[in-house]
């Protein structure tokens, strides 16, 4: 297991940041959603030892986070937010990193140069971070992570700030570290798409708890019992009118789910008929991820309500 | 960009162990130091206006205080040296200040953080930084100035010997002084100007108007108050000159006891730290 967590909490005075976490998460390219607030970057820092659980234990890489060093050998960490130091250049900071993870000179700096030559920051390496703009801060960022060569990459928000050609290609680098042998990836986003297009398990949160983990394409795929059926008009009416026909039917912001029975293709098709609706899918309950991710806080929404 | 990078590859290298990552932290913490234009300026003043004021007393010392026997004795002159408390605020304040002061503001603590390091390898690679830079002008100018004594025939090599040896005692306690507490101030805040007039505060705040209390009240108690009244009277009782007004002993607990106080202080507070924001 890359991340186990039991009863995980972490409570910052009224505010429970991450409520009795439990999850089990495997090895590989692993996607960590949720809202802003959601306890995304807490969890991360527990996971880190950069914050001290309130309660709760955690393992990292079948060690646990109280270990600190050890378990911080072999992370490599992306902050969310400008953290670099402004008057260092980006080759000498980046070797920095390294050398405080445990390589010797030579060696940091010769890796300093392949990561950075990875990330894309070649000729400006040796000018000072002030002077940089923030997606090559951010290849900075992604750099200094990788330079002892971890083998758990936490990326926190690794597009934010950027424009979308500096998205794609960090998506394509993260893509690429992600598929490299005996590397795991928790990519920390709210911009779903990201998460989709690197992570084959997600977690996601919401309000510090889990609500919903595993294999992402089990999670988009949804039930075999039921269809999703995407209309044009009044779904709420549409929904009323397939009840009032014997049939269980959801409303919801990612279209209508309707439990499989006998007769139901031909019931939608009166309902539209009479509703003057337009039924523009009618098929698999599979989703996008954010699709699934807007049902999911919609349901947990509904049931704290 | 060049995501295909063929010399990209895993790393098999075992890591080196926790007191090369903080001599790293030292070392490159110094290289940035002697980069600084500001902090190149006040260590070579202050290291020598120190030494040339201590010297200049050696060879005038017969003139300037008549009656100043050529003996250890002599060794507290220097050591008293006022240039030596205004030359090391300005060091605490331009050098030490920004240390821990700077990495909150630019959040680089996280990174530091993030690495396998603890808060005590990051506090005491800090203090490795600061105590060698405040050496050159609380150290450095009493070993030169025994050296030449000793060489202009002055005083004898065992008395040289021997003050090079207080020196380093009371020098080294000078600089434990500033160095805990100019680090712990700059734990307080992310401001670095704020620790640097903190520094200020401590000195001259305390040492001004406890000497002028001392004096229009005439109860000397109150120099303890001020940290270069408590050096000066332990310096001159290590170098066998007269005593000053307050007992040399009290003194040195008030140095020693802040010292180990705020050193025990800003511990705490960078083991409490919690990376939240950054």
């Amino acid at each position: 297991m890359l991340v186990e967590t039991a009863g995980l909490t972490k409570v910052f005075g009224d505010v429970r940041a991450v409520d009795d976490l439990t999850v089990k998460i495997p090895d590989g390219a692993i996607g960590l959603v949720g809202p802003n607030g959601a306890g995304k970057t807490t969890f991360l820092r527990l996971l880190l030892s950069l914050l001290q659980p309130t309660a709760g234990t955690a393992k990292v890489l079948g060690r646990d986070i109280g270990d600190g060093v050890p378990v911080r050998e072999r992370i490599g960490y992306m902050p969310e937010h400008d953290c670099l130091v402004p008057d260092m250049t980006g080759v000498g900071l980046v070797s920095y990193m390294g050398r405080i993870s445990g390589l010797d000179r030579d060696t940091a700096m010769s890796r300093s140069h392949d990561v950075l030559q990875f990330v894309g920051v070649e000729e400006e390496r040796y000018r000072k971070i002030a002077e940089y703009s923030t997606g090559m801060k951010q290849k900075i960022k992604l750099a200094q992570s990788m330079v002892h060569d971890p083998q758990l990459y936490i990326f926190d928000e690794p597009t934010t700030g950027l424009d979308p050609r500096g998205r794609t290609e960090m998506l394509d680098l993260v893509r690429t570290i992600a598929k490299s042998p005996g590397r795991n990836v928790i990519l920390s986003s709210h911009l779903l798409p990201d998460v989709e297009t690197i992570c084959k398990y997600v977690v996601i949160l919401d309000g510090g708890h889990q609500i919903a983990a595993g294999e992402l394409s089990q999670l988009l795929t949804g039930s075999t019992d039921r269809l999703r059926i995407d209309v044009r008009g009044d779904q709420a009416a549409f929904a009323r009118l397939l009840k009032e026909a014997g049939f269980e039917a959801d409303a919801g912001p990612t279209g209508l789910h309707v439990t499989r029975k006998p007769g139901l293709e031909s019931a939608v098709f009166d309902t539209a008929k009479a509703l003057g609706a337009e039924v523009r899918y009618m098929g698999k309950e599979i989703r996008s991820l954010e699709e699934l991710f807007l049902e999911l806080v919609a349901r947990t929404e509904k049931r704290g309500a | 960009m060049s995501i295909s990078l063929p010399t990209y590859s895993r790393l098999e290298l075992p890591l080196l162990g926790r007191r090369e990552r903080v001599r790293a932290i030292i070392a490159t913490g110094l290289r940035r130091e002697f980069r600084r234009p500001a902090a190149i300026v006040v260590t070579v003043l202050g290291a020598a206006f120190t030494t040339i004021t201590s010297i200049v007393l050696l060879i005038f010392a017969q003139i300037l205080i008549p009656g100043q026997a050529a003996d250890l004795t002599f060794f507290a002159l220097p050591a008293s040296n006022g240039l030596v408390l205004f030359f090391v605020s300005l060091m605490a304040a331009v050098i030490g200040a920004g240390l821990i002061a700077d990495d909150m503001q630019s959040m680089a603590f996280t990174l530091y953080m993030s690495r396998p390091i603890t808060q005590t390898d990051y506090l005491l690679a800090k203090a490795a930084i600061l105590a060698p830079l405040v050496a050159m002008v609380t150290i450095v100018p009493l070993l030169l100035t025994a050296l030449v004594a000793a060489l202009l025939g002055r005083v004898s090599w065992a008395i040289a010997v021997e003050a090079m040896g207080i020196s380093l005692v009371i020098g080294g306690l000078l600089t434990a002084f500033y160095t805990a507490v100019t680090l712990f101030l700059s734990s307080l805040t992310r401001r670095k100007g704020i620790a640097a007039a903190g520094v200020f505060a401590v000195n001259f705040g305390l040492t001004v108007p406890a000497g002028v209390l001392a004096g229009r009240i005439g109860n000397p108690s109150i120099l303890y108050l001020s940290p270069w009244d408590d050096y000066v009277a332990v310096a001159s009782v290590a170098f066998g000159a007269t005593p000053t007004a307050i007992d040399w002993l009290a003194a040195l607990a008030v140095l020693l006891g802040v010292t180990v106080l705020a050193a025990l202080v800003t511990y705490l507070r960078m083991r409490a730290v919690e990376v939240i924001t950054g």
